[in-house]
């Protein structure tokens, strides 16, 4: 074992005032990094004149918002992100959720296999799938096309609903449903009443993080929806490029904001460990 | 015995739905662009059919991936991809764990705070954080504007290799954190407790107790942070150098840009072979921890 070298900053951490102050710029730094860059984009929506080094603009105005609304784009894109990502994650559900079941609670050839060759596909580089996703789906119709937008996206999301289930139902103890069926329930009474209920922080978790993941997705979106199926996040990149700071700032707080009232419903579900069950932790 | 004929009958059915969708919407692709990567160039798909610099042979050659990879920008740019993912890596697990050590062990309001604040990134367009980190750290930034009152000079690390890793940390983090958190909540108590009692000081607790039993997650974070990060591309693509480029970055100009689709899917296949091997490292790790089947 390798003796443990006695630095001399050793002495400032014997002080709890020390200790304490150093904690107290941890923690700002921490702050900072996570939070900065988003209120210097908030700043920047409501900003009409910013000259550098002013460290607030110099003045304020709406105008930038009235021109993202008015801008004919923004509808049009809000419209096929909340028709995409929302239908991405009950095509997940009808796909993944049985499976989840059977992956937890059955006994068949090739389990762990299939288990973990979801992960092996999953790894493989997005852009490199889109790429050759686009010339299948081209020779299938599906190259601007609602449906095809919607498997792009459901590409990043089978996984997360496969196996944060899987560990949602392995963690619904056997005893309860014996129990149940004890008292005369059937089988599929002991799923609906018993096992689902149990499950559905795990199913919720997963549901969130895949609408979060579809809602997000740009690159495959924009290979095979084009040209006439742009989301907000493809809408998000020309604006970046061609508009002044203030368009995209006000157009990344309206982003933002469906994700952000979804973090406050979720926040609590999320800390609470499905998650990292779902991912081999414990 | 029949009902187990018949378990495993529906467990096969079930579990084929998300294996059947993976296999056509990835694995069904990604065996094609192998397969033209190879020099097998299909007639019917104009996508690929049309591209420049085709490689075209009716036996398999490696004469893409020579060509590729001798190339000294290709070089450039896995060598910048493989520094980036190192380094994003292990600033990821830095900083995750100093979240979770807060929120498991710092004092009570302090956790709470750093509780409801670190999940923020999840919730935020990856596009919308790179273009976050430009109004903030870029040239004439409000940092830059900080400093400068400050009277400290100021290089953006933006449009450098910091600025990638900068972005990806913060997009990863809340996932990382979770996880390592996760882990740190099922530690003993006592174990910690009774180190502590006999006087162990904080960093070798970390170092004796925390980190060894932490392991699994630690590496899961990882490995699971290592494969999204080397094939990532919105950050890269906003934030970072113009050239060299990480590979998901190269890929896109192979295709678009310099229409090469060929060079892409061999890039491609590169990036898969990398990732890969951090997924093999993955399933060794949870292998350890739990069995499935």
């Amino acid at each position: 074992m390798q003796p443990v070298r006695r630095l001399e900053a050793v002495w400032f951490m014997r002080v709890p005032q020390m200790r304490r102050a150093l904690l107290w710029i941890l923690v700002l730094a921490l702050g900072f990094f996570l939070l900065m860059p988003l209120l210097t984009l908030v700043l920047w929506a409501f900003a009409d004149v910013w000259r550098y080094p002013s460290l607030l603009p110099q003045m304020y105005s709406l105008k930038w918002w009235n021109w993202v609304f008015h801008n004919g784009n923004l509808g049009k894109s809000a419209l096929w992100s909340f028709t995409t990502a929302p239908v991405v994650v009950l095509l997940a559900w009808v796909i993944c959720l049985p499976a989840a079941y059977a992956f937890s609670r059955l006994n068949f050839p090739g389990k762990r296999f299939f288990f973990v060759a979801l992960l092996a596909a999953d790894s493989f580089p997005r852009f490199g799938i889109y790429i050759s996703v686009a010339t299948l789906f081209f020779q299938w119709g599906l190259i601007g096309n609602y449906w095809g937008v919607v498997l792009v996206q459901l590409i990043n999301v089978i996984v997360t609903m496969t196996w944060i289930p899987t560990a949602g139902f392995d963690g619904v103890p056997r005893e309860l449903e014996e129990a149940a069926r004890d008292s005369g329930a059937n089988p599929l009474q002991v799923f609906w009443r018993v096992t689902l209920p149990l499950a559905l922080p795990s199913i919720l978790v997963a549901s969130i993080l895949a609408f979060l993941s579809a809602f997000d997705e740009a690159q495959g979106t924009l290979v095979v929806g084009a040209p006439d199926i742009t989301t907000l996040p493809v809408l998000m990149y020309s604006l970046v490029a061609n508009y002044p700071e203030p368009v995209g700032a006000v157009f990344s707080i309206l982003l933002s904001i469906p994700n952000l009232l979804l973090l406050i419903f979720a926040r609590r579900i999320l800390l609470s460990g499905y998650l990292a069950a779902g991912f081999g932790v414990r | 015995m029949k009902n187990s004929w018949r378990e495993a009958l529906i467990g096969l059915c079930l579990a084929a739905l998300p294996v059947a969708a993976m296999f056509v919407l990835v694995v069904l692709p990604a065996f094609e662009g192998l397969r033209f990567s190879l020099g097998y160039v299909p007639g019917d798909n104009p996508a690929y059919s049309t591209g420049s610099h085709l490689v075209t042979s009716s036996t398999p050659t490696l004469e893409v991936y020579r060509t590729l990879l001798s190339s000294p920008f290709v070089q450039a740019d896995l060598r910048l991809t493989l520094t980036v993912t190192l380094f994003t890596v292990l600033l990821i697990l830095l900083v995750g764990y100093s979240l979770a050590l807060l929120v498991r062990f710092g004092p009570g309001r302090l956790g709470a705070a750093v509780r409801s604040l670190y999940l923020i990134p999840m919730f935020v367009p990856v596009v919308i954080a790179a273009y976050a980190f430009i109004t903030l750290y870029g040239s004439r930034g409000w940092l830059d504007a900080l400093l400068h009152h400050v009277g400290i000079g100021y290089r953006s690390p933006i449009y450098g290799i910091p600025g990638i890793v900068m972005g990806l940390v913060w997009s990863h983090l809340p996932f990382a954190t979770l996880l390592l958190g996760s882990g740190l909540d099922a530690l003993p108590e006592e174990q910690v407790e009774a180190a502590r009692d006999s006087g162990a000081g904080f960093l070798s607790i970390l170092w004796r107790i925390i980190l060894p039993l932490n392991l699994t997650p630690t590496m899961i974070v990882a490995a699971f942070s290592g494969i999204s990060v080397l094939g990532s591309y919105t950050v890269p693509a906003l934030l970072g150098p113009n050239a060299p480029q990480m590979v998901g970055v190269a890929m896109e100009q192979y295709f678009g840009a310099y229409r090469q689709p060929q060079g892409a899917v061999a890039l491609a296949m590169i990036t898969f072979a990398l990732a890969a091997a951090i997924g093999a490292l993955y399933v060794w790790g949870i292998s350890r921890t739990r069995r499935h089947g």
